[in-house]
């Protein structure tokens, strides 16, 4: 009886733990370099995880990272206030004979592909977790 | 532990655990229902106007660029961007003078004059018209150079070029510009051919290019 308490109690945390995580998307990095040597990165990381991760961050490296950031941050803090509003949009596509470059909204996420004959880039990130880092680097840079 | 008090945790257990399997099926639901909300928010900004770049390649590479601009989203990102000579969404321009020339003056010109024709050229290089016609200015430039002719038209609302001036002194204002091209029908405002490339630039309502 308390085994079946005690694995109840583990699956629900684990289960909350998991939907908690997840709620907010995945951010997806997939990088293929098509060469001797060439580098292969396939990263998935739960978006609710960057802002979490970001409060371990030594405050003089977020200060560091706030200054070089400061001209960017308003303009970055507008775009994804604007994008959010449309959630499924091309912005930008560039193809010619050997490449495909592409920018795109889908589903709220940020997507950008891009694919060579020497690589290919793919990422997706929920624009949540943009917003999340922006906020944190802007806090860290008014406090600086 | 009594029965009641083992009735009551045996409840709450199965209403805890139930809420707990559940709770992933709800973001699921959520995941589910964002493409329709989705839809539901691309057609809430079917609405807003779109600015449109398109330039076509024909040459070996073949290269295709197509940009879509919502002109809301510029108008609000504009005026963040502090560098060089965009500041708040304007640009300074030298003394509003360009080669001598004083725009503002030139533009004051161009407002109060009647729908005509300012600049005729014809020629066996090429041909160049400039007009006010229904509130739009005209530029039209055919080169006839080369055996590959190219032809370049550029048609701005008459309104727009008020907005981009109505700032103080030597400024471009690029906001009032913007505001002023959302509030316009469906148009192309630049179209460029010639043998190797085209290029267009229009405004409409769809967010995504033909």
């Amino acid at each position: 009886m308390l085994l079946a308490k005690a694995a109840l109690g583990l699956g629900g945390t684990i289960v909350l733990a998991g939907a908690y995580t997840m709620r907010e998307g995945v951010i997806r990095v997939d990088v293929d370099e098509y060469r001797a040597g060439g580098s292969h990165v396939h990263l998935w990381v739960p978006a609710a995880a960057v802002p979490m991760v970001m409060h371990f961050v030594p405050s003089k490296h977020m200060r560091h990272a706030s200054e070089q950031a400061r001209e960017a941050l308003p303009v970055l803090h507008a775009i994804v206030k604007e994008l959010k509003k449309y959630p499924d949009a091309d912005f930008l596509e560039v193809v010619d004979r050997d490449q495909h470059v592409r920018m795109r909204m889908r589903g709220g996420k940020l997507q950008v592909d891009v694919d060579a004959p020497d690589q290919k880039v793919h990422v997706l990130c929920p624009l949540s977790a943009i917003e999340d880092v922006t906020s944190q680097l802007e806090e860290h840079a008014r406090g600086a | 532990m009594s029965d009641r008090n083992r009735a009551f945790f045996s409840r709450t257990a199965l209403i805890a655990t139930a809420a707990l399997v559940f709770s992933p099926l709800g973001v699921l639901a959520q995941s589910a229902a964002a493409p329709a909300s989705s839809t539901q928010s691309t057609t809430s900004v079917s609405k807003d106007r779109w600015l449109h770049v398109r330039v076509i390649s024909s040459d070996a590479k073949g290269e295709t660029v197509r940009v879509n601009v919502p002109l809301e989203l510029a108008e609000k990102v504009l005026p963040a961007i502090n560098k060089n000579r965009l500041h708040d969404g304007k640009v300074k321009i030298d003394d509003a003078h360009v080669n001598d020339v004083d725009l503002r003056a030139l533009v004051d010109a161009i407002r109060t004059t009647k729908d005509g024709e300012f600049v005729t050229v014809q020629s066996n290089d090429c041909d160049v018209r400039v007009a006010k016609q229904s509130n739009h200015l005209i530029v039209h430039v055919l080169d006839k150079q080369n055996s590959k002719k190219s032809e370049v038209e550029v048609k701005i609302p008459m309104k727009v070029i008020d907005a981009l001036f109505s700032a103080g002194k030597d400024e471009l204002d690029l906001v009032a510009a913007l505001h002023a091209l959302s509030a316009q029908g469906d148009t192309e405002l630049v179209s460029v051919k010639d043998h190797e490339n085209t290029v267009r630039v229009w405004l409409d309502s769809k967010n995504v290019t033909d």
